[in-house]
């Protein structure tokens, strides 16, 4: 993943916001990197644009090699589909779907037979420890166990990069441990790229590479010790 | 997409519609009931059509009639079925009569005649009838004041015209009337009855004779007759028992003409068009309003679930799976009050069919298009409303959800980050 010169700047009254200034940055396969910065820093707007859910106002973003900001709304869905993975603050696991439902609608999208669907959420929830949870609604759900449905349902699709908009910034220390624990397993065994946002210093430490954000701009990019 | 798991979306669709059982279950009973006074108001209206045209062709004219094509509309008394040697009249009726649908017919034959009793003279139009076939088709033979139909050489009279040349039943009256060959018959009738129809134009113009007789009167043969008058089970299906009598007698004579009461009774049937469509306008109204009702709830459904279609867009949903989701909504809504309100609908069709609603003590009898009405209002089973009302009513849940739907294809999935 690669962008350059990004700049994103949302059209608002009195002036216009400039929320993501010039950003130049190269995410690897197989990186765990996390994007700090206070709130209104730009973090959101940097992972929608990675992500392809909003177009860049100057710049360009490349995914494996692909430059995004020119396809049509249709080429990007599709490629959202399959490239990418997202997790979001507030889980927005679909509530009408059971967590194996939910867990499995990225390989629905992507045309994968059930029976290999199924087969593929069940193992990476006895992984990921939602064995036994498989056919309770969200609602029925804790939030750590909610997000880590989240996180199957990110990963499973295979996608060269997973996007998370602050994961732990609902769960509680401890759980927000659990689920770090999580994806730095799914990075380590299936070899998953992950960016996530947050602003939680506990977070930070646990990522092999912190990029801090200011006011749109990278302020610092970090590659941490082990 | 795979195939196969398209049922996801009818999944997601079905789920969605139980989330809020309240609202589901207030726009459900609506339309249900709306479902109900539909086919409730189609039955309703198609008794009374029924009732309408059955008054107005039950009295006289029947459903259908067989006529020489040349005919109508000068009623020539030359113009006999089956030109100047007539036909085989008993074949013609056995032919008619074992039509299915058919429960009476009728021949006729008619002139034109002056009748005097004592110094007094008339105008009239001279009907001959065959008294018991007459039974079957019109309402002469229940409609007598006093004494009856007639027999060979007798004559029946309309109360207003017995009451202008004062005559009463026994008594005689003289008959003259231009015959086919041009001579001018000239003979006497004993009066046997005065009949009463209580249609204006009829008790003050017509007699009542019996066939032989005016055949007779008018020099033609037995053969000859002017119109066969045929009533049928259920006025609504004349059309299709004319076709089949058109078939039925197409053999015995050339130039035939059957046709049912919307072509020789036009007011009529332009009446009956005229409050049907304005009954399809009523229905039209109501339904578009239920659409409007409905898609404002589903609107706000909608944009309840505004993150969720987000949330899908972000994972690569295409609009289209969207659109199915929200119009598989509203088309399982339409199915739920469809079941309920079939539930609804039955025993409800079933009682007025018992009881007919009787609005006789609020409006009395009246007289309509001459014909009297009884303020009755009766529901025939039928399958027509329910399958009218049913399609309009899952139309209604499918139409309601499509801007729904539109508008939840335009939530942009960015929205899926946004912080609430
Ligand atoms: N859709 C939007 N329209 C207008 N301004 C926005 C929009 N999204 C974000 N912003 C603004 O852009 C700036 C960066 O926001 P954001 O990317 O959400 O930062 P962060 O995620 O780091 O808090 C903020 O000033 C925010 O108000
Ligand atoms: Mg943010």
């Amino acid at each position: 993943m690669r962008t350059e010169h990004l700049w994103k700047i949302y059209p608002q009254d009195p002036r216009p916001v400039e929320a993501v200034r010039g950003v130049d940055l190269t995410v690897w396969r197989g990186e765990f990197v996390a994007m700090a910065g206070p709130s209104g820093s730009g973090k959101t707007t940097m992972l929608n644009l990675v992500g392809g859910l909003t177009r860049p106002t100057r710049g360009k973003v490349w995914i494996e090699g692909e430059e995004i900001s020119a396809l049509s709304d249709r080429r990007l869905a599709d490629l959202r589909m399959h490239r990418i993975g997202f997790v979001f603050q507030s889980y927005n696991l679909l509530p009408v779907l059971s967590a194996l439902e939910n867990a499995e609608f990225t390989l629905l999208l992507q045309g994968v037979p059930a029976a290999e669907r199924r087969g593929r959420v069940r193992e990476l929830f006895r992984e990921i420890g939602l064995e036994g949870l498989e056919d309770r609604r969200p609602p029925k759900l804790s939030g750590g166990q909610q997000q880590r449905v989240a996180v199957a349902r990110a990963v499973l699709g295979d996608p060269a990069l997973v996007l998370a908009d602050e994961p732990t910034a609902n769960l509680d220390s401890h759980t927000a441990e659990a689920l770090l624990d999580v994806m730095e397993r799914l990075n380590r065994t299936k070899g998953t790229t992950f960016v996530f946002s947050t602003h939680d210093p506990r977070v930070m430490e646990r990522a092999r590479r912190l990029i801090r954000l200011v006011d749109g701009q990278i302020e610092s990019d970090h590659a941490e010790s082990g | 997409m795979a195939r196969r798991d398209n049922d996801i979306w009818w999944r997601m669709a079905w789920r969605n519609l139980w989330r809020n059982r309240r609202r589901t279950a207030i726009t459900a009973s609506a339309l249900s009931f709306g479902f109900v006074a539909a086919v409730l108001m189609i039955a309703l209206m198609d008794g009374m059509l029924e009732q309408l045209v059955s008054n107005g062709t039950r009295v006289i004219t029947g459903q259908v009639q067989i006529h020489a094509d040349d005919y109508r509309p000068e009623r020539s008394m030359h113009d006999t079925m089956g030109g100047r040697e007539g036909l085989d009249l008993a074949a013609l009726v056995g032919a008619a009569g074992s039509v299915e649908g058919v429960t009476g017919v009728a021949p006729r034959a008619y002139g034109g005649g002056l009748i005097s009793s004592g110094d007094e003279t008339a105008g009239a139009v001279l009907m001959g009838i065959d008294p018991r076939r007459e039974e079957g088709v019109s309402r002469f033979g229940t409609s007598f004041v006093v004494g009856g139909m007639p027999g060979p050489g007798e004559i029946a009279i309309g109360n207003a015209m017995a009451g202008t040349i004062g005559t009463a039943p026994g008594e005689e009256v003289v008959v003259v009337a231009p015959a086919a060959d041009g001579s001018m018959g000239n003979e006497l009738f004993t009066v046997s009855g005065i009949f009463r129809l209580g249609m204006g134009g009829f008790d003050d113009a017509y007699v009542l004779v019996e066939l032989g007789s005016l055949q007779d009167l008018m020099a033609m043969d037995r053969s000859r007759i002017h119109e066969v008058a045929i009533s049928v089970d259920r006025a609504d299906q004349a059309d299709g028992v004319a076709a089949r009598v058109e078939e039925a007698v197409a053999g015995l004579a050339d130039s035939l003409v059957v046709e049912p009461w919307s072509v020789f009774h036009e007011q009529l049937y332009f009446m009956t068009s005229m409050m049907g469509a304005a009954n399809a306008i009523v229905a039209m109204i109501i339904f578009g309003m239920a659409i409007f009702g409905v898609a404002n709830t589903m609107l706000l459904a909608t944009f309840e679930r505004r993150r969720e279609f987000a949330v899908a867009r972000s994972l690569g949903t295409s609009a289209r799976s969207i659109v199915r989701i929200v119009v598989c909504e509203g088309l399982f809504l339409g199915l739920v009050s469809l079941g309920a309100g079939a539930l609804l609908a039955a025993p409800v069709v079933v009682y007025f069919h018992e009881f007919p609603l009787d609005l006789s003590s609020f409006i009395g009898t009246y007289s309509f298009m001459g014909s009297a009405m009884q303020p009755l209002m009766t529901v025939e089973y039928s399958w027509d409303g329910p399958l009218v009302s049913a399609v309009a009513l899952i139309g209604t849940g499918v139409a309601s959800a499509l801007y729904p739907a539109w508008r939840a294809i335009r939530v942009p999935p960015a929205d899926a980050l946004a912080s609430r």
